[in-house]
């Protein structure tokens, strides 16, 4: 049954978000487009004191010695969210289904050579693009190949091992925050001497965390995602 | 880079104790609750000292990393956030203590206490930072945790609530960043006192000012883009209740102060009034709305969209430094109310098994503590004296004289009738008769002192109000120059 009434209401509503979205971006458009074409942004300033932290890549040097605290607590996020998901996490991984030949031994090929270039990126991070964010993500990303090819051994890592390898970015970052701290410096202000090896642990640390927290993400979605169809799909269809 | 004096140390262990012990709560889950609650009682220690701290040698700047502002971050924290800070520690602190009976009658897991301690790390790590993109990562933590601990419900109820909240945080959060990029391609810093030294009214500076006042009025829960807190604050278990509406829904509302003071202290009179405005609204609907709940925990959800109006009432009348005043103390008292209040209904939903308002016969008789508590908190609510709410509410019709804008005050008033009506709805049931049994085991006797102590706070905070309110933008000083300036 159509209500005409009802229906030009439903125009009208529809032509006024359209209006509005269209109005806000016109706004920002126009905002963007007045931004002076040179930033005045704090790269010459990174530039000027990039000798003494212990990286010389600028992009590295900014995410973990000038604005290392910000890092910090991304990497906490990362946590946290990975926690949210358990909050909701129902149920065991079923077992896994015969991902075919081709699956198998192309993951098996694949996999220690993005182990290795997880390596490279992490120590190129410290001169070139790459870091503990980009390894990170990489090596999880070979877990999650191989858990869809069907291999068991991401899964492997449970309990507390799993939990030590979740924090040990966060704990690795606060310690070296603290240790300084109680030498008599501000948080997280390391020695210019040292920094390049702190930066180095902090890194190896964090890509650790990422990959695993990243790695349990997929894991825990899936386990979640198994447990509805068995018990509840009725209730929640995908 | 010099070595420091030890006191001012406190901010930095303010953010890394919770921090820490989140991790100890998560890899030892035997003793989460009694890390927990010790980091509780030092965090209220580490306040009480930050906030003697700034009170005796003014406000404090503390450089992250040793490289200060704008190539490092900074950390500050003044009066207002050293009392924000106290307050917090205080919520915290009877809520952990609360929790412990709680999650042992309920199927809530261990999780509850990292989680809740990441809570507490960022909301810390908010109200002392200096850092327009750091305020940004500490909103993410403070959301990612409280959408965490709505979803430790064990409810389908609580989890659509959480990914509603999630939904309309994450979208906050995008339009604040977009802001954030928006200012520092402009000003070409990202610290606040910074960014007020340099900031100019270009057109992508009016542009962060409608992304960050937008995404901020979303997280904040203020009318009409309120509509994922009822739900989100009303499944939640009931200690995560009282932490949400008590502290985290008013962490933006203290960024875009922060915010209103440093790179948008020049913004027009008009865009005060708007935000006015729809504290006004917020008012009237949310105490309407409240008032046609039939759940307790609903009622006092709506009654939270209400009072977040009154903290929006301070940018028309930011002139005056009442205002600023004012709207501390309110935050204060509401804090402590508000957290007083779910505490008590999460008392009365674990004895009755419901928190269907009309059914809340025999409560007065079987739960008497509980109900003082709930009572008090509604006093305190209602803005009666001598509650901290009634000072805040004082100081806001002041300004609003002070400014000759006397709408604002009626505002104030009518507010306060709308609240009376919805808080005695509730103790008239609570005091009917009625055969039914209430299984008073439910709720032992720690969990309603838990909540009988904050209302009996909240309702004695008017007594200790007037040196909070010296404080707060202090003698000789306007409170726009005490918030934006800088260390020397």
């Amino acid at each position: 049954m159509t209500n005409p009434e009802r229906d030009t209401l439903a125009r009208l509503a529809r032509f006024g978000s359209t209006l509005a979205v269209a109005l806000v971006f016109a706004g920002l458009a126009f905002a963007m487009l007045s931004l002076p074409a040179e930033p005045t942004g704090l790269a010459a300033a990174v530039r000027a004191e990039l000798p003494g932290t212990g990286a010389a890549n600028p992009v590295t040097a900014v995410l973990l010695n000038f604005r290392g605290y910000d890092t910090l607590l991304e990497i906490a996020v990362l946590l946290l969210a990975l926690l949210a998901i358990w909050t909701m996490r129902r149920g065991q991984l079923r077992p896994q289904r015969d991902p075919g030949d081709v699956l198998e031994s192309l993951a098996s090929i694949q996999a220690p050579v993005m182990l290795v270039v997880a390596g490279y990126l992490l120590w190129a991070g410290g001169s070139a693009p790459g870091g503990a964010f980009q390894a990170g993500g990489i090596l999880a990303a070979a877990g999650v190949m191989l858990v869809l090819a069907g291999s068991g051994w991401p899964q492997r890592l449970s309990g507390w091992p799993l939990r030590v390898a979740l924090v040990l970015g966060l704990s690795a970052f606060i310690c070296v925050g603290v240790a300084v701290v109680l030498g008599g410096q501000e948080f997280l202000a390391y020695p210019a001497s040292g920094a390049a090896t702190i930066i180095l642990v902090l890194e190896i640390c964090a890509t650790v965390s990422i990959a695993v927290i990243l790695l349990d993400m997929f894991l825990s979605v899936l386990r979640g995602r198994a447990s509805r169809t068995d018990t509840t799909a009725s209730i929640d269809q995908p | 880079m010099t070595a420091l004096e030890p006191g001012s140390t406190w901010v930095v262990w303010l953010i890394v104790s919770p921090l820490a012990a989140a991790l100890i709560a998560f890899l030892l889950p035997r003793v989460a609750a009694a890390i927990a609650l010790a980091n509780a009682l030092f965090m209220g220690v580490a306040a009480l000292a930050l906030l003697d701290l700034v009170t005796e040698q003014g406000p404090h700047r503390y450089s992250l990393g040793g490289w200060g502002a704008p190539l490092g971050i900074d950390l500050y924290a003044d009066p207002l956030s050293g009392v924000l800070l106290v307050v917090a520690a205080v919520v915290v602190l009877a809520t952990l203590f609360y929790s412990r009976d709680y999650l042992a009658r309920t199927a809530i897991g261990p999780l509850f206490w990292p989680i809740s301690l990441f809570l507490h790390a960022a909301l810390n790590a908010l109200l002392l930072s200096a850092d327009a993109f750091n305020l940004y990562v500490t909103l993410e933590l403070l959301s990612l945790s409280a959408v965490a601990l709505v979803a430790l419900a064990d409810e389908q109820r609580a989890v659509a609530a959480a990914l509603r909240y999630l939904l309309a945080s994450i979208v906050a959060s995008l339009a604040y960043l977009l802001g954030v990029a928006l200012l520092y391609h402009t000003a070409g810093v990202l610290d606040l006192a910074a960014l007020a030294e340099r900031a100019t009214w270009t057109p992508a500076t009016w542009a962060a000012l409608g992304l960050m006042t937008a995404g901020l009025a979303v997280k904040g829960a203020l009318f009409p883009v309120h509509f994922w807190l009822p739900g989100a604050h009303s499944y939640a278990p009931s200690p995560v209740s009282a932490l949400l509406s008590a502290l985290v829904v008013k962490a933006p509302f203290y960024v875009l102060l922060r915010l209103w003071y440093a790179p948008f202290a020049g913004a027009p009179e008009a865009v005060g009034t708007l935000l006015g405005l729809l504290g006004a609204l917020a008012i009237v609907w949310g105490s309407l709305q409240a008032l046609r709940q039939a759940r307790l925990k609903l009622l006092i959800a709506y009654s939270t969209v209400a009072q977040i109006g009154y903290l929006f009432l301070f940018f028309p009348l930011a002139q005056s430094r009442s205002a600023l005043q004012g709207v501390t103390v309110f935050i204060l008292g509401h804090a402590l109310a508000k957290a007083a209040m779910f505490l008590a209904a999460g008392n009365m939903h674990k004895c009755l098994g419901h928190d269907r308002i009309q059914d809340l016969h025999r409560v007065a008789r079987e739960l008497p503590v509980t109900l003082a508590a709930f009572a008090v908190g509604g006093v305190c609510i209602m803005g009666l004296p001598p509650s901290g709410n009634f000072i805040g509410k004082w100081l806001l019709i002041e300004a609003a004289f002070a400014q000759g804008e006397w709408g604002w005050a009626v505002v104030v008033v009518a507010g306060g009738l709308l609240s009376a009506a919805y808080v005695f709805r509730v103790l008239g049931h609570a005091f009917t008769v009625d055969d039914k049994p209430v299984d008073a085991s439910g709720a032992p006797a720690s969990m309603a002192w838990a909540a009988f102590a904050l209302a009996l706070l909240a309702l004695t905070l008017g007594v200790f109000a007037a040196p909070l309110i010296d404080l707060i933008g202090g003698p000789g000083e306007t409170a726009v120059a005490h918030l934006s300036s800088r260390e020397p």
